[in-house]
Formats: structure tokens, sequence, C-alpha cells
């Protein structure tokens, strides 16, 4: 299964309009002009993300999940390699000290990654007409395999990823980090059929 | 919470509402208070009655300053929200619960959260965890760490310091960047007087130094203020009438460290650390600056040793040289003096000839002219005296010979062995030509042509005259290399166990051989070896067969005055080489001259 290339150019824009809230938001919160990018956007069946990710994540891994249910239902999950969580905590908190995650240090990555998830999901919602529910984000700090272990869904039907290659962009650092939304085939199909009707609707 | 049975979620709902260690408060679709928990009320100057029903951004207006009243619309949107501690300090500003932290209000990790019923959603549940206790903490040990992290620095600093007095000021600025201090003062102890001298000062007008160049050790602001060295923090200078305080007072300081420097017992001065922005200094500061002094007190101890250790090195350079010039004198003194001798012996020699020449020549005329008339006893006296003055003769002649081989200049150069043998046996009686066997290869040897010759020439002598009546002499020559320096080596045992050696290293010269060549630190050696079957040498005497006019035990026997060999010995030492001798009596001998690679 493959995004054609019609199809990764508008999740990749809606993602984007996403992630523009999100930049927003983090901004905001923190004063500092932060932006986030999508360079690269596919798909994959779920059995080959983790030795995907395995290989561009070699270190211990950040990772904060939300489960997200309605119409198109799966899991969403923000991970950043252990170093850039850790700088991007120094980074938002002024804080250049912090070499290890505390207990506020966790906080700060489990709200990064609830606002970027947020965002995501709520543009689906509003963008797509679809009405979506998400659960308390869960932070995870772990080996790629280990996190990943316990993001499949629990339904037995075949299961895609999204991989979405993120790049965050604040005070001359980039840190880089993965959307991964996890999504049963029908949510999938549904999310196709309504990034289609979303297209129609942009171009009337 | 819809799939459970009523009487469950009532208990929940009270568990929640008198006993959750958190505050949880639930709001309607426009922000007003539907529920206040025991928690909210605990903690918020409100109890439930006043808060419910009314907005919660009228309750705390700080929301909406802050601008988080997004969240609470995103929330009613679906949207779960966290809120870090790290990011927004709290949510609700309520008093704070550890005093000691110094923070204004509580510090929190909220959630907003929609309150959805069936499909709906009713409003907003707020969660909130109180967090002042951690982060107290955390910042506890941020602040000992960083403390942890300038005490280590400043042991590095200290004791890598080649001037401890500059180091103290860059470690004054780290600290005061960490502490806020902004003036600092050492004070050292010079010699045994009670007063203390201004060694270092940072943070004052140069014109105010001067005031401070020196202060008495005992009744100072700097000075010690009783017997127990302790380190001391003075606070509230500017309110003070203390005598002692009115320098710091002029100052503008408010509050300063006072601390002592010791090493061990004894007192070499004080270290002060002062602040005009704040009157009080804590417990922990002065800890931290006592810990300081310390390593000060020993990199200053330490460079004081150092500076002794310095002189009394210097001191000994001194006496090293005096004495070396002493050596020298002496030497050269020395050296006058064997030279003296050596012309002495010359000249005395050199003028013996004369009259000797006259006696004997005074003998022949007698022997000529009147051996007729001059009856048998007279003849018989005659000959006896030409005998005598034959004999005085060889005496003067070998004695100049020796002492020519001393006061002559040396030049070595690379001189073939076969080429001196050659010249030799060319010129030799056909006895020596007869008993002679050489083995080949012949090397090269660093020496003077003539010596060795003359060497050679005095070992050929002796092998020929020193045998059995009646026996035929065998010599026997080679030569080797030797590798092994003369000290090291364990010497080989052909003949008899003692052995005589003359030369090498050590012993006065009068002057050290001149060279073609360049010396080399441990040249490469070679021995030839003269080997004869004679009388041989008996042990006793082996020790002494080098010296001037020494001859074995059966003297009387052989002609000769015995200065062969001492010949030899001083043309080798001369040439810079050494000889020796492995003798067994009734055997034979062998003797060897060893010299520098050729």
């Amino acid at each position: 299964m493959e995004l054609t290339p019609a199809q990764a150019d508008a999740l990749t824009e809606l993602i984007n309009i996403g992630y523009a809230r999100a930049a927003g938001a983090l901004s905001e919160l923190t004063g500092y002009r932060i932006s986030l990018e999508v360079p690269h956007v596919a798909i994959y069946p779920i059995s080959e993300i983790t030795p995907l990710l395995e290989e561009v994540i070699t270190s211990e891994v950040a990772s904060v999940n939300q489960l997200f249910s309605g119409p198109i239902s799966g899991n969403a999950i923000l991970l950043l390699d252990r170093e850039a969580a850790l700088l991007l905590n120094r980074l938002l908190t002024n804080r250049p000290e912090v070499q290890i995650f505390d207990g506020a240090a966790r906080e700060v990555i489990t709200e990064v990654g609830n606002i970027v998830l947020n965002a995501c999901l709520g543009v689906f919602g509003n963008l797509l007409h679809v009405q979506v529910n998400f659960t308390v984000p869960n932070l995870k700090i772990d080996s790629v395999r280990e996190v990943l272990k316990g993001v499949t869904l629990e339904r037995q039907e075949l299961q895609y990823a999204l991989m979405i290659h993120t790049r965050f962009h604040m005070r001359t650092n980039d840190v880089s980090g993965y959307l991964v939304i996890i999504l049963g085939v029908v949510s999938f199909d549904r999310l196709v059929l309504e990034l289609k009707k979303w297209e129609e609707r942009q171009l009337t | 919470m819809a799939d459970q049975p009523p009487a469950q979620n009532e208990a929940m709902l009270a568990w929640i509402q008198e006993f959750a260690p958190y505050g949880v408060v639930t709001t309607d679709v426009d922000f007003r208070v539907q529920t206040w928990n025991h928690w909210m009320e605990i903690h918020s100057e409100f109890n439930s009655q006043r808060a419910i029903g009314r907005s919660l951004f009228e309750l705390f207006p700080d929301l909406i300053e802050r601008r988080l009243v997004e969240r609470f619309h995103r929330a009613l949107a679906g949207e779960i929200n966290l809120l870090a501690t790290a990011l927004h300090e709290y949510l609700l500003p309520l008093s704070t619960t550890v005093r000691e932290s110094g923070y204004q209000h509580m510090r929190q990790t909220a959630r907003i959260a929609p309150l959805v019923l069936g499909e709906q959603t009713k409003g907003v549940i707020i969660v909130i965890e109180d967090v002042t206790q951690r982060e107290f903490q955390a910042a506890i040990l941020r602040t000992q760490h960083e403390r942890d992290q300038i005490l280590s620095w400043a042991l590095a600093y200290l004791l890598k310091a080649r001037d401890p007095r500059r180091t103290i000021r860059e470690v004054f600025f780290k600290v005061a960047e960490h502490l806020d201090f902004d003036t600092y003062f050492l004070y050292l102890f010079e010699g045994s007087t009670d007063a203390i001298k201004l060694h270092s000062v940072g943070g004052v007008p140069p014109e105010t130094e001067q005031q401070l160049a020196s202060l008495p050790a005992n009744n100072s602001f700097c000075g010690f203020e009783s017997e127990s060295g302790k380190a001391l923090a003075i606070g509230d200078v500017q309110s003070s009438s203390d005598e002692k305080l009115l320098i710091p007072r002029q100052l503008g300081i408010r509050a300063y460290a006072l601390l002592p420097l010791l090493v061990g017992e004894r007192k070499i001065g004080t270290l002060c650390f002062a602040t005009r922005t704040r009157a009080v200094i804590d417990k922990e500061e002065l800890g931290l600056l006592s810990t300081i002094a310390e390593y000060l007190a020993v990199a200053l101890n330490r460079e004081s040793t150092d500076l002794a250790l310095r002189d009394a090195q210097q001191a000994l350079g001194e006496h090293a040289k005096q004495l070396e010039i002493k050596v020298a004198e002496r030497t050269a003194s020395l050296k006058e003096t064997i030279s003296e001798l050596e012309t002495f012996s010359y000249s005395l020699a050199h003028d013996l000839r004369a009259p000797i020449r006259a006696l004997i020549g005074y003998c022949d005329v007698l022997v000529e002219d009147y051996s007729l008339t001059f009856p048998e006893e007279a003849n018989a006296v005659v000959q006896r005296l030409l005998l005598a003055c034959g004999r005085l003769d060889v005496l003067t002649r070998d004695l100049l010979q020796f002492t020519k081989v001393s006061r002559q200049k040396i030049l070595l150069s690379v001189v073939p062995i076969s080429e001196v043998l050659a010249d030799i046996v060319s010129s030799a009686p056909p006895r020596l030509k007869e008993a002679l066997v050489i083995h080949e290869p012949l090397l090269e040897v660093l020496a003077q042509r003539t010596l060795l010759q003359q060497c050679l020439v005095n070992l050929f002598d002796n092998a020929l005259k020193f045998v059995e009546p009646g026996a035929s002499p065998q010599i026997t020559l080679w030569a080797e290399k030797v590798d092994v320096p003369l000290r090291n080596r364990a010497l080989p045992l052909p003949f008899s166990p003692a052995r005589y050696l003359v030369g090498g290293t050590g012993g006065i010269d009068t002057e050290k051989p001149e060279s073609e060549i360049p010396p080399k630190p441990n040249p490469p050696r070679v021995r030839i070896w003269v080997e004869d079957r004679g009388i041989g040498i008996p042990v006793e005497s082996q020790q002494k067969v080098f010296g001037i006019f020494e001859r074995g035990p059966n003297y009387e026997r052989y002609e000769g005055t015995g200065i062969g060999l001492a010949i030899v010995a001083r043309a080798m030492q001369r040439m810079g080489g050494s000889c020796g001798v492995e003798s067994e009596r009734g055997v034979g001998s062998r003797f060897w001259l060893e010299f520098l690679q050729g």
C-alpha cells in the first residue's frame, strides 16, 4: 500500500496546518520563535516501522502517544531521540544545565507532545469534518523497539503507519523527530476518502 | 464512567470530592464552576459555596492575563491538555505549600480535559497536582551541584596555580558570579610582626588600597576576632557601631565573610569576601567560602615551600660551582707539578748522558793506553768500571726513552697493525723472525704509529729474552675486536686468575691524546695479543710488572733495566688505551694491548 503523490501532498499540507498551530502554541508558551516542518511523509505496513525507526534512531527515544477514536481511530506517537528531547527541554525552559530526564523535563516533553498531537489530530477533526476524541498523553522513555511494542492496536485488522518526519526549528537549533500515526485499514480508507473530499472543497 | 453502575459512580465521586490528594474542578461549557473538591477548599481562599456557580476566570483573573483561556476552549473542543510546571509554573495561583522554598505560589502540574456525557461535551474537568516540594528539592540539588562544581574547579585551579595570590582573583570572580559578592581582601602575615599585609584586593577603588595596606592582626575587620580560627559571617555592617567595622562601613559593605587561612594550627593570613548588595550571608555560603579558603591556604603554603626549595637549590648550585672551581684549580696545579717533574727527569737523564759518556770514554782510554802497563787487579777494576758505566748508560737511556713517551705530543690516526709489523720484521734480527707467528686477520687501531711500534718491539724483546736457558722462544701475535667497554667486561681465564690491568679511563693524564677521529661514546676496541712460552710471571709480581724499574724475581739472570713494560704502559695510557698481562710461571705470558678501533 502506497500513498499516491497527490495523497502525500494533501496529507503533508494538512499536517503543516496542524503544525502551524502547534508552533504557534509553542512559540507563545516559550516566547521564542519556533517553527515545525514536514520534510517527508510516507506510509508503511506496521511490521516495517520498528526496523525502519531503529535505523534512524539508535539511542533511547522519548515518546508521547495519544489514542484517538471516532470515525478515524488509531494511535498517534511523537518520537524524539533522547538527546533531542533533552535539548528541546533545555531550550524551552532555558535551563542549560539539565542533562537528565527529571520530573520537570518529563512533563515538558509530555506537554510538547501533547500540543503537537492535539494540533494534528485536531486538524483532522476540523478540516475533515470528522469528530475525534483523544486520551491523556502518555510519556515513555525507552528503546525504539520497546516503545513501539506498546502502540500497536489491539484489533486484528491490517494496520498501517503514517511516518511523518518532523523538524523543530528554534533559536538556531534544529531538533528532528517522527510523528507516527497508526491506523487500521478501515480508518485509513476513511482518511483517504476525507482527504479527497477536502481537496475537492479547496478547489471549489 | 458512563458504563459503571450509579452506586459505584457516586462512591468514586465522593472520594474525589473528599479525599483526592489533588485539586479537581469541573465547569460547564461557559466555564462556570460546577464542582469544587475539598483539596481546592483548603488550598484556595474559596470554599465550595463561594466557588460554585462563578466563572473560573472571575475567580482567577490572572488566567486571562497569562493567556491560558485558549487551553480551556480547546479542552471544550475535545483536546486533553497537559500543562507542565517548567513551562507554566502553575495553573491557578494558590499559595505556596512549602514556606522555605521562597516561592510566591504553589507549583503545579495541571490537566484540562473535556467532560463528556454520552455524545455531548458538558464542560471541562481540571485536575491540579501540587509539585512544590518536588521543584524546591530539585532547585536545592541544582544549587548544591553548582557549588560542588565551583569547589572542585577552585581546588583544581588553586592547586595548579603557580602564583596563588593572582589566582585568588580569578577564583573570586567565579565565586562572585555565583554567590553575589563584589569585594574581596587577601591579607597575609609577613615575618613575625603582629600586622597583616594586604596582598590582593578586588572591588575597591585604588586610592583606598593605600589605607588598607596594613592592619593589626588582632583587632581589625579582617583580622582575628578570637583565637578560634573559625570562619565568621558578619552581617548588617552598615547598622553596626563597632569600631572595627569602620573601614567596611566606609566602603559601603553590608555583609562579609571572614575566613582564616590556616596551615595546620598556624595562621598565615585571612581572606574576606564582601557584598554591598545584601546584609546577610547564610550558612551554606559560609561553608563554601571556608572550603575555598582552605584550598587557598594549601596553595599559599605550597608556594612558600616551593620558594624555600628553590632558594635551597640555588644555594646548592652556587656551592657546587665553587667546589668545581676549587677542583679545577687544584687539578691545574697538580698537572703543573707533574709536568715539572717530567721535565726534570728528562733534563736529568739528558744531562747525565754527557758525564756518563765521559766516564766510558776515560775507561776506554785506560783500557787502550794502559792495559798493558796496569797490574791484573787494576785491569779487572777498569773492566768492572766499564761494566758499571755501561749499566749507567743503559739506565739513563731507558729513562730518557720513558720520559720522551711521557712528554711527546700524541696525534692518533688509523694505523693498520700489519704495516707496523712489516716495519718491525724488516729490520729485526733473524731470531725474532724465526720465533714470531702472526695470525691473520690483523685489524686497524687508533694509535700513534711510532709508539705502537715501540710497544710491540718492547714486548718482542721481553719475549725473546725471558726464556728458559737453552729453550727457543715462541711468540704468537693476533688481534681481536672487543665490543664490551672495559669496565663491564667479564674477563676470561686462560692461564691463571690474577691479571694486571694498566690504563683505561681514570687517572690523571697530563694531556688528552688528540685524534683525527672524533670520539664516540662507547667505541668498539681492538686488542693485540702477544703470547710467549717463556718463563712466565708469578702471581705476586704480575701487579708490579708494568712499574718503572721493576724486574721479576730472577732478574739477575737476564739483562735489561725493566723499563720496557713501563714504557709500554705509559705509551698505552697516552694513546687512550690500556694493557695487561695474563701469565703463569713456567708456562708463559700473554700480554695484551687494547686500542680504540681504527
